[in-house]
């Protein structure tokens, strides 16, 4: 056997018997903050796949886990990244019961199509993660990737009854199972659930179906300043009606979704119910209720706009970075009595600093996006996001930073400081991926 | 038993109002809800989280095993001691520390009653979800070890869903702080982990909790059926129509005759099964849902189905359902509960494999279902003085888990796995799975200091399948 360091000066070859694809075109695809891969490889099986890994284990070849790159730039830039493994061929149904509410699909499974699939018996996973239509259930999984839209039963981590993982040591591991309710051993797949693709590459997942509400109704209306929102979300919050998502935003950067071509003043507030006819008609009447008595109109949104407005709320991140690929995102989560008084301060410190910043704000998951466009080169990048941070935590959250322009990102921590578990997580992480081969060095701590 | 050495230290530690040490006094320790074990050397009573490090350091130092306890009504076994060792009891641990109505979180000791939380949030308009039938009893620290459900999480999950953050004593006399207030924090998921891992990885001393608001309209209906099968096939019809009960329960007529016997809760002694259903929301949806369920319980012929007029009736049909098990022990000298879930699309075929079961080892099963969910309760009438009836028993519910892993399912949905089922994990688990269960003790530095001979197959069984009764039963 030939040592690592001769293969990789070699070239990567083929891993596990699968060819590695070495075109600039494919490899580009999967760059991360200008770094790309040596080559990408594409297995067709949760077996192909745990031999990919395994020959990678064995040559110490760093592989890093993706679909669609919809949020491959989240987490540190890669150190070593030998080889990107897609899992684009891996799309298929293997189990299906739509009486059960229960569905086995393989994690290269783009998640339009697997809602469109889903769909047709008016069933619906109940998220709107970052990504959108394609995003793929495995990466939705890896990151534990929720839009506004966990507010009504959580996250990726809620809905996953089962999965497959394909590990280092070649092997192809199950957790949990294909009912609803089961306590059966340790819940392996919870620390599957948003570990990054560091620990092991999650194949198949079995998730727990939701029914599509008849009917869903957007309503949009302005919110002067943060003590009207605040009050807003409040009278919401203590009322009976349980949106399907809320959200508001501010903009200065023209890129974030809006009502009108004209800046408003202050800030939209857009929010979605579902429900039958009679349910919608008592859910807008005390919508509507709770924004005359702050003295604002409510403004229904038909629907065609709507879904492109949660659209662009879902996948700020994205929509953003393509109408200024130099903006800085930053993704504050913190609990949500203090989110209206952490996007004060932080709207102060990006005004002390310079910059144009578009902010999304959702309930249900307590999440404040930041995108910060700089006016010009010469802004405190660094001592910005420093300051913004230490604002998350002052009011109880946690802030990352999502994205960053290569050189920017290299001088900051994406995930900010660990905590008193960290020494478990390390040991997590030594058990699942010994040799340190996947995703290495980019997830919290340089995990 | 003389206050040994080691006595000594757990008194210097918890104090002597905090240590058990005598014999009679340790024999009520020897069970838990599923069965009798063998008593422990000691019991402690620790009241603070550093207590507990200290009595870790020492179980650690002289090597004893520690089993940590609530309020002793797992059915599986998870309490007791298997081989000698220390029982850590965590109900003196009952603070309530926090409470956030606005965030809708609590922090609590793990000693606090799983009811006395939802009692204690109430005045804010707020309840903490998961709803074991042993709620009055139940801490929620024994909560977070199995990972408990009942009859409300049908709708909103199970205590994983509801569990943000840990305060964990690791078997190093460590502490370590998982999760966190809010969801979202960088890391990984060691509070998912930690929830339902029976005790083994670490102490819990504290638990960050959500809080759900409560609905502002439920309506409770009960569905009586002559035929069990129309009752199952309902199940599944409400699932494919898109209706989400809050709650959804199915009782056959065995064991209703015995539970109205005991509550008079209003079930009709001459029924084959019976559903309580519970929907809930804003007015306006439960009202519509309530009609819904009606109409898919009269089209799967349902004699009847009555909407409880009142909060008492309510309360009422609910006393009932909670009260069940113990209303069995009026009629049977002893019962063996079971715990399996399988697809609730096949509620129908299992029940009936579940007489055939009865029928083959001449034993009378009654059920309890959390249909809704496929949560299956059979209940295993014996009598523990006749060995054979026993014996029975055992292999009739070592079947019925087999049959339930065919069909799909689990062999466990809410009472963990413990000393009972240990044996039965290789039923749906492979080798390579179970070893990276394992190795999260190495994980957690627990090895086997915490709680063991639990969860894991002794690989002492020579392929037979088992579930394992206990002692005394």
């Amino acid at each position: 056997m030939a040592s690592a360091v001769e293969h990789v000066s070699a070239g990567v070859g083929s891993l596990g018997g699968i060819a590695a694809v070495t075109d600039q075109e494919s490899r580009a695809r999967y760059a991360i903050d200008g770094v790309l891969p040596r080559a990408v490889v594409y297995p067709s099986s949760a077996e192909e796949t745990a031999s990919v890994l395994a020959s990678a284990a064995e040559r110490g070849l760093a592989v890093v886990p993706c679909r669609n790159a919809t949020q491959l730039d989240i987490g540190a830039p890669p150190g070593r990244y030998d080889a990107a493994l897609s899992l684009k061929n891996m799309a298929s149904v293997w189990y299906y019961e739509p009486a059960d509410l229960v569905i086995t699909v393989e994690a290269g499974m783009k998640f339009g199509d697997f809602q469109h699939f889903v769909g047709r018996d008016g069933l619906w996973l109940p998220l709107d993660p970052p990504g959108g239509a394609g995003a793929s259930i495995g990466g939705v999984l890896a990151t534990n990737a929720a839009g506004p839209m966990r507010i009504l039963h959580g996250t990726p981590r809620d809905m996953t009854l089962g999965m497959k993982i394909a590990t280092v040591e070649g092997k192809v591991i199950k957790a949990g199972g294909r009912v609803v309710k089961n306590v059966a051993g340790y819940d392996l797949g919870k620390s599957l659930v948003g570990s990054w693709g560091t620990l092991g590459v999650i194949v198949e997942a079995t998730l727990k179906l939701f029914p599509r509400p008849a009917r869903r109704e957007t309503y949009t209306l302005i919110g002067r300043t943060l003590d009207r929102v605040r009050e807003f979300r409040r009278n919401i919050l203590a009322s009976p009606i349980a949106p399907l998502r809320m959200a508001y935003l501010s903009d200065e950067t023209s890129a974030a979704p809006r009502t009108s071509a004209s800046q408003p003043e202050g800030f939209e507030i857009w929010i979605e119910a579902g429900g039958s006819e009679r349910v919608m008609a008592r859910i807008s009447s005390e919508i509507e209720a709770i924004a005359k008595s702050m003295g604002s109109a409510l403004a229904p949104v038909e629907s065609e706009r709507a879904t492109a407005v949660w659209e662009r709320i879902s996948d700020f991140r994205n929509a953003l970075a393509r109408a200024h690929p130099d903006a800085v995102v930053l993704k504050a989560s913190l609990p949500v009595a203090q989110m209206e008084a952490f996007l004060g301060r932080a709207l102060s410190i990006t005004g002390g600093a310079g910059t144009r910043t578009a902010s999304v704000s959702y309930l249900g998951g307590e999440t404040v996006y930041l995108g910060l466009v700089p006016r010009n080169s010469e802004w405190p990048a660094e001592a910005t996001v420093a300051q913004l941070r230490a604002a998350a935590e002052e009011f109880g959250g946690a802030m990352i930073v999502e994205r960053a322009p290569a050189e920017l990102k290299r001088r900051v921590s994406a995930w900010g400081e660990t905590k008193d578990d960290f020494a478990v997580m390390q040991r997590l992480k030594k058990v699942w991926d010994p040799k340190g081969i996947l995703s290495p060095g980019r997830f919290i701590g340089g995990l | 038993m003389r206050a040994s050495a080691h006595i000594r230290e757990l008194i210097a530690i918890a104090g002597t109002d905090g240590v058990l040490w005598n014999p009679e006094e340790l024999m009520l320790y020897e069970y838990d809800a599923l069965s009798a074990a063998r008593p422990p050397d000691a019991v402690v009573f620790p009241r603070t989280t550093a207590q507990v490090a200290g009595i870790v350091k020492l179980a650690r130092r002289k090597k004893i095993p520690l089993v940590p306890r609530g309020a002793g009504t797992g059915l599986s076994g998870g309490a007791v001691v298997t081989e000698g060792g220390i029982v850590l009891s965590l109900v003196r641990m009952k603070q309530i520390i926090e409470v956030d109505p606005e965030n809708q979180r609590a922090r609590v000791q793990p000693g606090v009653v799983n009811l006395d939380l939802s009692a204690a949030v109430a005045k804010h308009g707020l309840y903490y979800v998961p709803d074991p039938s042993s709620q009055r009893a139940c801490t929620l620290g024994g909560n977070v070890a199995e990972n408990s459900g009942g009859p409300h999480t049908l709708a909103y999950g199970v205590t994983t869903n509801h569990v943000l953050g840990l305060e964990v004593v690791l078997a190093s006399g460590e502490v370590i702080h998982t999760g966190a207030k809010f969801w979202g924090r960088p890391g990984y998921d060691l509070t998912g982990l930690m929830v339902g891992s029976e005790g083994m990885l670490g102490i819990v001393t504290e638990i960050t909790v959500r809080l759900a608001r409560k609905p502002e309209a439920v309506k409770t209906l009960l569905a009586i059926y002559d035929q069990a099968r129309d009752a199952t096939r309902t199940v599944a019809a409400l699932t494919a129509r898109g209706i989400t009960a809050a709650a959804l329960e199915m009782m056959d007529g065995f064991t209703l005759r015995a539970v109205e016997e005991a509550t008079h809760a209003g079930y009709p002694m001459d029924s084959a099964a019976v559903l309580l259903i519970e929907v809930e929301g804003l007015r306006e949806a439960a009202e519509e849902q309530a009609e819904q369920v009606q109409a898919v319980c009269m089209e799967n012929h349902a004699r009847a189905v009555r909407l409880a007029g009142n909060n008492d009736e309510r309360e009422l049909l609910w006393k009932g359902r909670k009260n069940a098990f113990g209303a069995l022990g009026r009629i049977s000298p002893n019962f063996y509960v079971q715990d399996g879930v399988i697809p609730r699309t096949r509620l129908p075929e299992m029940l009936d494999s579940m007489e055939r079961i009865g029928r083959k080892h001449g034993i009378a099963i009654g059920n309890i279902f959390h249909a809704g969910d496929g949560n299956l309760h059979p209940l295993l009438m014996y009598d523990a003085r006749k060995p054979a009836e026993r014996e029975s028993v055992a292999k009739a519910a070592a079947e019925i888990m087999a049959e339930c892993v065919a069909l799909g399912g689990s062999i466990t949905g809410e009472h963990g796995v413990g000393i009972e089922k240990s044996e039965l994990m290789p039923l749906i688990f492979s080798e390579d799975d179970l070893e990276m269960q394992k190795k999260m003790l190495q994980v957690f530095g627990a090895g086997e200091a915490l709680n063991p001979g639990k969860v894991f197959p002794s690989g002492k069984m020579c392929g037979e399948l088992r579930v394992q009764m206990g002692g005394a039963g």
